[in-house]
């Protein structure tokens, strides 16, 4: 569930077709820079209701996913 | 008198901050602003704990006034400079390039007033949220690290995302500047190109004669290649870095290899063949050498009277 909802913030900022996003999408790949990087996790937050520390080393979908799993436990 | 939250803040009398640049914001010049009523700072930049702390020691000797240190988050000694910060009491932190979050509630529980650079109202939200009890704007305009928006566009913006004082940054460099920014909504201004050129300020003389000589078409940014872009006067060394990223045959290794150490040269060595002389737009109107404080009242006193006078345009 929250792969999908991610992908669909994901694919609504970015104006593309949801089937494109995997768990293996880079965010560099679908041209996401740092600031649009903060703006998607504030939408992330507020989606899932948790809050999200920017770190460096969240380069995919996959490392973002399993981020908010965790805080969701 | 120009008075803004900003001044009871931080207990300073005009409401303006002196930018943390690296190889030029050092104690000397912290403190020339500091007795000047402003906000000194000394950047912390890619330098140790050890230099810093030295340059802290030195500013506290040459002013009792608030003083703050700049801290760039992508500094290899990032860790020991946060600390530092808080074990030399320093009372203000600026912070620029990345997010200060990691460090952030060790420096409010210190009592230290985080303001960090924002490039983007996004940023202006998060680190309001973490505590930063001020957010400077900074546009494109200024000279060294840049980002996309100008200080025209993003000020406004920045201002409406955020409850928290902000303070403009970016092509400011006379009272028209401060007046324009408090009337976009700041409550106080930040400037690092004017300063460069302040007697106290210690870098080569060759980097403060072509500040007082460069015009509007003189600088240029480079580096947007690899995702960093620095704007500094048109030089050689820029122009040059500027044909390497058109060539795709050139790494970005390299690139950052030709690019490395440029700053210092042209501070600390004044080497108008390999330095990088970082500088903002507006350095055109920076004519003259003037100590820190000179150049402080001189533009608050031209922002005072711009404002004043501002009631004429309404009929």
């Amino acid at each position: 569930m929250i792969f999908e909802k991610t992908a669909k913030i994901l694919a609504d900022y970015r104006d593309m077709d949801i089937a494109e996003i995997t768990m293996e999408t880079k965010f560099e790949d679908i041209g996401l820079d740092s600031l649009d990087m903060v703006d998607v996790v504030m939408m992330l937050e507020e989606e899932f209701d948790v809050e999200i520390e920017i770190q460096e080393r969240i380069k995919t979908v996959s490392d973002l996913v399993s981020l908010i799993e965790s805080l969701k436990k | 008198m120009i008075k803004t939250p900003l001044c009871e803040l931080l207990g300073i009398e005009y409401p303006i901050f002196q930018g943390g640049m690296a190889w030029v914001a050092d104690a000397s010049l912290a403190s020339a602003v500091s007795n000047g009523g402003g906000l000194g700072l000394i950047a912390a930049m890619n330098a140790n704990a050890d230099w810093l702390r030295k340059e802290i020691q030195k500013a506290k000797t040459l002013t009792d006034k608030p003083f703050g240190v700049n801290i760039m988050l992508m500094s290899p000694y990032a860790e020991e400079v946060a600390q530092l910060v808080i074990d030399e009491g320093v009372q203000v932190v600026t912070t620029g390039a990345g997010n200060p979050s990691q460090y952030m509630s060790r420096w409010l529980d210190a009592g230290i007033k985080v303001i960090p650079v924002v490039p983007s109202t996004g940023i202006a939200k998060r680190v309001a949220r973490s505590g930063a009890v001020a957010v400077i704007a900074e546009g494109s305009e200024s000279g060294g690290h840049v980002g996309e928006l100008t200080t025209m566009a993003l000020l406004p913006q920045v201002c409406d995302a955020v409850d928290i004082p902000v303070i403009a940054a970016g092509g400011i460099a006379d009272g028209r500047g401060i007046a324009a920014a408090l009337m976009l909504g700041a409550v106080g201004v930040q400037l690092g190109t004017r300063f460069l050129v302040a007697q106290e300020c210690s870098i080569h003389q060759n980097y403060k004669d072509k500040i007082l000589h460069a015009r509007d078409i003189d600088t240029m940014t480079t580096g947007k290649r690899l995702g960093h872009p620095v704007r500094a006067l048109k030089t050689n060394f820029s122009r040059e870095l500027s044909k390497m990223e058109y060539d795709s045959t050139i790494s970005n290794e390299e690139i950052e290899a030709f690019g490395a150490g440029a700053l210092r040269l042209a501070a600390v060595d004044g080497d108008e063949k390999n330095g990088c002389f970082m500088a903002g737009q507006i350095a055109a109107i920076v004519n003259k050498e003037q100590p820190a404080a000179e150049i402080i009242k001189e533009m608050f006193s031209q922002a005072e009277a711009v404002l004043g006078g501002a009631g004429k345009w309404i009929r």
